[in-house]
């Protein structure tokens, strides 16, 4: 008897005679959630673009269900504190969206609902097996993936050809690209190391083959600075030290102008990007393209992921059903993808595989000259690695490893003493939680 | 209680009686007047202090767990002293501590130097249109913390502020906001916000130095400087201790100027200060028994660092008296 009953219990008992009501779609009572003229609304918050697109598409087609749309800020900008208050408070919306290195510890938190039984056979066939792993621990799944984004590789055409530079294949070839970029111009780098990218440089571990987090022995293990880590460390600490890479945030007025001006020739970031690019810079349309992220070894090749949603039904949901359904035709039904893809401002991946096509029709094709990057995102999200897993509270690890990156690119401390940094500032934090846990530290 | 008398017992009083009763009644009513004084400082501290304290206490010694990995159904349980033990092996907090530590031993010292230095300038009449100087001293104190905070914010940041604009042109570039530098200006803005109040507290304290003790040194041959360092200093030790003890407990609750400014640098992480700390635990984290454990421990601090200041002070005074 591990103590008296949690809120939650007691939530999730009293929930589940109001679900039982919804289902029989009767009197559905005190809920704030309640059906107005025979509709069951439900609230829907996201910082994602083009969600007002999908709700206003989902809410013309269906008279049972009605949603309301908020747009929040997005999850580091305070989207994430809005959530876990809100839910504190007991009001949490019906579905909330949480990116998956968040999926965990709203999870631990109690604030996603166990989906498990709610989700449909059909729905987890239509899935990437790969997302779903990323939303579900202990067999029971805790949100549903919209999309996967794999790293890529953007680049500015016209200036690789005016420095007479190949796309890179290797990492070997790209800092040697940096090299050249840095010899020949002396404003320009060919890229960011963004001291704001703990999520990046996840990517670039969980390419070189990085493990930070397994729950192997029903504990966490964390392991933030395993081999791996340490080479994808060495490699971009080197790029700071030969003063080959800019080193400043990628949310910031000064990254735009990199940007803007042409003073940055790539950008490493997820599939998502290609599409945040045209809507930021309209102006630099059919200079952009993009090609496969660099590779430590071309035979194998490997990606990471960037950025990337899932959809959560919350412990106050009242109609977990409506939700559910709502969610589902979100993540795969065609019309919601071409809603999200005609604010022209997404370019995103469904992690619905029969969606592919769909989002390669809609995708407005001009800005990157006709390139078929949804062609080029199939064959990246392929290669995603497998088995990689995301920690309990990665907002204070990536938050603590990106003060140390800060001070890493003002010449204070190394990118590796970021990392450990970040490792040592998550453990007393998960420990405070009563997780088990155990960390290999090297 | 048995606060009236019976009329009964009045009739068949002794002879000791009324005197007996008269200064019964006299540390009634002034039993009745420090309760009607008390209650409302008794009931605010309760409110404001007491209670919130206690739920921390409470907050820190349980948490919401669940086993393993953390996915199962969760109880509140009783953790002793594991968020404890949690922040005091957390490297951020040890930082943010270590942070202030220097925070002090700047601003402390600075503080109290200059805000008795201008006191005794004001108080030695050396200064015209001492009125005036003293409110424009003051005045920075009356902008809320928040506002100086935004306002040198502004002068700080570089691309907007004309300050470092003007330093450019001068072919002086300056990050305030730079590794080594971030601090120094954290201390310049408590500087600028609170040197005037400290001020007129020394100010105050001269007033009441009497006039003969100076005369006296001036008949002594005293110039100005002799008398406000070795005649009017010594006399207004108690202020200098208690501004000492007032900005110590300031300075240890960091959180208003650097949270703000870390919009503006990443030189300022999200747990640079205990205060910091501890916003960041309860509302990034979600951990809200770090967060009360990482709030008890700088209360702890906070009353033996000034029970500390005091102690020290008291015996220094008394082994000068001797």
């Amino acid at each position: 008897m591990p103590g008296r009953p949690s809120r939650r219990t007691l939530l999730a008992a009293t929930a589940a005679p109001l679900a039982a009501g919804a289902l029989g779609a009767c009197s559905g009572g005190s809920s704030t959630t309640a059906r107005t003229g025979g509709a069951v609304r439900i609230t829907f918050w996201s910082a994602l673009r083009g969600s007002q697109e999908v709700v206003d598409a989902f809410n013309r087609t269906h008279d049972r269900i009605q949603v309301d749309f908020q747009q929040i800020p997005s999850g580091g900008q305070g989207g994430y504190a809005k959530l876990s208050n809100a839910a504190r408070a007991g009001n949490a919306p019906d579905v909330a969206t949480i990116e998956y290195p968040q999926v965990p510890g709203f999870a631990i938190d109690g604030v996603a609902r166990d989906i498990t039984d709610l989700m449909g056979a059909g729905l987890r066939r239509k899935l990437l097996p790969q997302t779903l792993a990323l939303t579900t621990f202990e067999k029971r799944t805790y949100s549903v993936p919209l999309d996967v984004e794999p790293m890529v590789l953007h680049y500015r055409t016209d200036l690789f050809e005016e420095l007479g530079l190949e796309v890179p294949r290797t990492w070997d070839e790209f800092a040697e690209a940096a090299r050249t970029v840095r010899r020949k111009s002396r404003q320009r780098r060919l890229v960011l190391f963004p001291t704001d990218g703990g999520m990046q440089f996840a990517a670039y571990a969980w390419q070189a083959g990085a493990q930070w987090f397994d729950t192997r022995d029903g504990a966490w293990n964390v392991s933030l600075a395993d081999a791996p880590t340490r080479k994808v460390a060495a490699y971009w600490q080197r790029m700071l030290d030969e003063d080959l890479v800019f080193a400043n945030g990628s949310e910031s007025n000064q990254h735009k102008a990199q940007i803007g001006d042409g003073l940055v020739l790539t950008r490493l970031t997820g599939a998502w990007d290609a599409g945040a690019q045209m809507s930021a810079h309209p102006g630099a349309k059919g200079r952009w393209r993009v090609a496969p992220l660099p590779q430590w070894d071309t035979d194998r090749p490997t990606v990471g992921t960037h950025g990337g949603s899932t959809f959560a039904v919350t412990k106050d949901s009242r109609q977990p059903e409506a939700a559910m359904e709502f969610i589902e035709w979100q993540v795969s039904h065609p019309d919601a993808l071409k809603a999200r893809l005609s604010s022209g401002a997404s370019s995103q991946y469904p992690a619905a595989p029969g969606l592919v096509d769909v989002g390669r029709k809609a995708f407005p094709e001009e800005y990157y000259r006709g390139q078929d990057i949804y062609t080029l995102f199939r064959e990246q999200a392929d290669t995603i690695r497998d088995g990689w897993l995301w920690g309990p509270r990665m907002t204070a690890t990536q938050r603590v490893m990106q003060d140390g990156f800060a001070q890493a690119g003002g010449g204070a401390g190394s990118i590796l003493g970021a990392v450990r940094k970040a490792q040592d500032g998550t453990m007393p934090d998960l420990k405070a939680l009563g997780l088990s846990t155990t960390q290999r530290s090297s | 209680m048995t606060t009236t008398a019976t009329p009964a017992r009045t009739a068949a009083g002794a002879d000791a009686a009324p005197a007996r009763r008269a200064r019964m009644s006299t540390r009634r009513r002034e039993g009745g007047a420090c309760a009607v004084l008390m209650t409302p400082f008794l009931v605010l501290l309760t409110i404001v202090f007491l209670i919130p304290v206690g739920t921390a206490v409470w907050l820190s010694f349980f948490s919401d767990d669940q086993p393993g990995l953390g996915f199962g159904p969760e109880s509140t349980v009783f953790v002793g002293l594991r968020s404890y033990a949690a922040v005091l092996t957390d490297p951020t907090f040890l930082g943010g501590l270590g942070l202030v530590a220097v925070y002090c031993l700047i601003y402390i010292p600075l503080m109290v130097i200059a805000a008795l230095a201008l006191a005794l300038l004001l108080d030695s009449g050396v200064v015209r249109l001492r009125a005036s100087a003293q409110l424009a001293l003051y005045l920075p104190h009356a902008v809320p913390g928040i506002i100086a905070a935004i306002i040198w914010l502004y002068l700080y940041t570089p691309g907007i502020s004309p300050v470092v604009d003007l330093l450019a042109k001068g072919d002086i570039t300056i990050d305030f906001l730079g590794v080594n530098t971030v601090l120094p200006s954290i201390v310049n803005i408590a500087l600028w916000s609170n040197l005037g109040y400290n001020m007129v507290i020394f100010y105050a304290a001269l007033q009441a130095v009497p006039r003969e003790v100076i005369e006296a040194s001036v008949v002594d041959g005293a110039g100005w400087l002799r008398t406000a360092l070795q005649i009017k200093t010594p006399l207004v030790r108690s202020a200098v201790v208690m501004v000492a003890l007032f900005t110590l407990i300031w300075a240890l609750q960091l959180f208003t100027e650097p949270m703000l400014l870390s919009q503006s640098t990443p030189m300022i992480n999200s747990r640079f200060t205990p205060s910091m700390y501890i916003y960041d635990a309860a509302f990034t984290r979600n951990n809200y028994s770090l967060a009360a454990a990482a709030s008890v421990i700088l209360l702890c601090c906070t009353i033996a660092l000034s029970y500390g200041v005091t102690r020290f002070t008291t015996r220094s005074r008394e082994e000068a008296d001797r």
